[in-house]
């Protein structure tokens, strides 16, 4: 009797050994983290459509060497707590990939965890120069930095003769940082800065800004944050009779931000990664999108789908799922992507990136100023 | 006359904010009046208040009511009624069944609520910021063209006239009317106007459902005001009414009025004189220090231990 039950014992054992071996071989994980609720979802919404998208077209491609691609999905919540979470949970499920995060504070606490533990990283929106500053070897982005989103928006300005500028954040990792950025373009311009502010994520009233800013007499206002709270800021401002002209970062670029302001996002300039839907060799991808039902336009669609892509390449490349080999591999050579050709520095920055000014339009189309 | 109207036009703000405080603060004090226990869930009463009167806009305007008035009331009884009843069966479920146990037990079951009610708008609603429209528009300037101008709008307008409004009716029907009355007794010995005949668990009901319905009109104001709603903005907003009720006395209610303002001015003053990153170190080191000086508040009575 006890040697039927351990032999059994060892019959079952061995049997979910196998099963666990047999998973393994068949597919590889890829996971895809970010906010799927919260205030700033429909940049998530844009994330895990183009990660879904680029992993359906790999796998109906035969996918990589032979196995296949499952994206296993985590909800940060665009929150930095939240975000240690999703990364522990990532490192229990076993996935050595991950396409994400999408805030630059959750990108940044979630990446330590990362390279501890030997999980490869591609985020596809986190432009905080400060995340491939601490020369980690498995993190990557597939879009540009603050440092060289800032000098694109403080050099527009700078362009427009302004008298005096105004610059408002809201004191969180990406939205700080952004700001300093065209804080420093322009100061390198001389051009005067009136007011250089945080307010409080999450706040609703403005109005005490909005009088302050009238007051310091500015025509322009460089806001480094997100929609919600610039959506708001645009219709008190509009209602306080403040009469200047707004600009903001990728963030504030959606058409979220119209529910909110209305009218008064009409002439919002944003700088945003260049439309690469519109590109022409893009057009059979957007089709699929679109055939879906799904948007391709927004900023991090094509960057999601490209971060997944680059990993699968990776792979292939490296003939290894070894995230230290793929990494070698990413910064070994150039890929194709929708987003262009890809190559990646040290850092894991790539070597170039474009930012384009667009101003926004009520109905929330936008058409490119430069 | 520069200095002047701007700081006229910082007083503005903070009053407008500061009447909304004090409408969602009377929830908290008229409660803690009568039971004592702090009803955490009150923010996100407010909350689904200001969703309510939003879904009455839109449902008013996709059947193509265009005249204002009638939107606005439309929208104001429907926020009132969702929001009552809601606050009557908050009573009801979380707080009825553990009344007269340890304090704790309330509190948490409160706070729990509070969770609850928001993830329960966080799954109905979606988690997105929803634009609200801006029903009243305009308003009057001052000051000469090319330098400051200070604006008043008719929106800031009324918000004044309401609170007004609503400040009066509910200190008349305190004083005045035989609930009212009721309401006192019990807010002096819950026991003894048990005994003296007086349905006590009718007069807590009728307690949260009035600071339901103040709390609706400050989520249909305010959400005008602002011009954008989501599911965790009562939490907030609550949080600041808590402090404006703790400032002007919890348990008064023309203390939660003075509180109100108070909080609501000295935050528009921060961000206007010194910087807006500031607002809530100013506004709840007002609060410190108001408890560390006074800490019944400032119209609060102290309270008389009975033997």
């Amino acid at each position: 009797m006890r040697t039927s039950v351990k032999k059994l014992a060892t019959a079952v054992s061995t049997s979910i050994a196998l099963m666990g071996a047999g998973h393994a071989a068949a597919e590889i994980q890829i996971g895809i983290a970010g906010p799927m609720t919260g205030p700033v979802a429909q940049y998530g919404d844009m994330q895990f459509s183009g990660a879904r998208m680029a992993i359906q077209q790999i796998n109906a491609n035969g996918g990589v060497m032979g196995e296949e691609l499952v994206g296993v999905e985590y909800d940060d919540v665009c929150d930095p707590k939240q975000a240690v979470t999703v990364a522990n949970n990532l490192v229990n499920d076993g996935v050595r990939f991950v396409v994400g995060h999408l805030c630059s504070s959750s990108t940044q606490p979630a990446s330590d965890i990362y390279e501890d533990e030997g999980i490869l990283m591609v985020t596809p929106a986190s432009t905080s120069p400060e995340i491939t500053e601490r020369g980690y070897e498995l993190v990557f982005r597939t879009i540009g930095l603050d440092s060289m989103q800032g000098p694109v928006a403080g050099n527009y300005i700078a362009s427009l003769n302004p008298e005096r500028v105004a610059i408002v954040h809201d004191k969180q990792q990406y939205g700080e940082g952004i700001a300093t950025a065209v804080r420093d373009t322009l100061k390198d311009k001389g051009v005067e800065i009136a007011m250089f502010e945080g307010i409080t994520a999450g706040d609703k009233d403005f109005s005490s800004l909005v009088t302050k800013l009238k007051q310091a007499d500015v025509d322009y206002v460089y806001y480094g944050g997100y929609h919600p709270e610039l959506g708001l800021i645009l219709r008190q401002a509009r209602q306080g009779d403040l009469d200047a002209v707004f600009m903001g970062p990728e963030g504030v670029g959606n058409k979220d931000i119209n529910t909110i302001a209305g009218e008064a996002a009409e002439g919002l300039l944003v700088t945003l990664p260049p439309s690469f839907d519109q590109k022409a060799e893009n057009q059979k991808l957007v089709k699929a999108f679109e055939s879906k039902g799904e948007d391709p336009s927004g900023p991090f669609v094509l960057t999601s789908y490209a971060a997944v892509q680059l990993i699968a390449d990776g792979i292939a490349k490296a003939e290894s799922t070894d995230p230290f080999d793929v990494a070698a591999a990413l910064r070994g050579g150039a890929y194709e992507t929708p987003i262009g050709t890809v190559e990646y520095d040290k850092a894991g920055d790539m070597k170039s990136f474009e930012f384009v000014v667009y101003e926004w339009h009520s109905d929330g189309s936008k058409t490119p100023v430069n | 006359m520069q200095d002047l109207l701007y700081f006229s036009q910082q007083l503005i703000n903070g009053l407008t904010i500061g009447s909304t405080y004090a409408l969602i603060a009377i929830g908290y004090t008229m409660v803690y009046g009568i039971i004592g226990m702090i009803n955490f869930a009150h923010g996100e009463i407010y909350m689904i208040g200001a969703y309510t009167a939003l879904i009455a806009i839109t449902g008013l305007a996709s059947l193509g009511v265009v005249w204002l008035p009638l939107i606005l009331i439309v929208a104001l009884v429907c926020a009132m009624i969702v929001s009552s009843s809601m606050g009557w069966a908050v009573e009801r479920v979380a707080y009825r069944p553990v009344r007269g146990r340890h304090r704790l037990i309330p509190l948490i079951s409160a706070i729990g609520m509070s969770i609850f009610l928001q993830n329960y708008v966080h799954l109905a609603q979606g988690s997105r910021n929803i634009g609200f429209p801006a029903l009243i528009e305009g308003g009057f300037t001052f000051g000469s063209d090319g330098a400051f101008q200070m604006s008043l709008s008719y929106m800031q307008i009324t918000i004044f006239i309401t609170t007004l409004i609503c400040m009066t009716a509910l200190s008349l029907f305190i004083a005045r009317s035989r609930t009212g009355r009721a309401c006192r007794a019990v807010s002096q010995d819950l026991g003894m106007a048990n005994l003296l005949g007086i349905d006590t668990n009718r007069i807590i009901s009728a307690t949260f459902v009035i600071g339901a319905a103040l709390a609706a009109v400050a989520g249909l104001l305010l959400g005008m005001y602002y011009g954008s709603v989501d599911p965790l903005f009562g939490f907030i907003a609550g949080l600041k009414a808590f402090t404006a009720a703790v400032l002007g006395g919890i348990g008064s209610i023309p203390g939660a009025m003075l509180g109100g303002l108070i909080l609501g001015v000295s935050e528009s003053m921060t961000s206007g004189y010194l910087s807006g990153e500031y607002k809530d170190v100013v506004s709840f080191g007002l609060l410190i220090l108001i408890l560390l000086f006074k800490p019944t508040g400032l119209l609060g009575k102290p309270e008389v231990e009975k033997i």
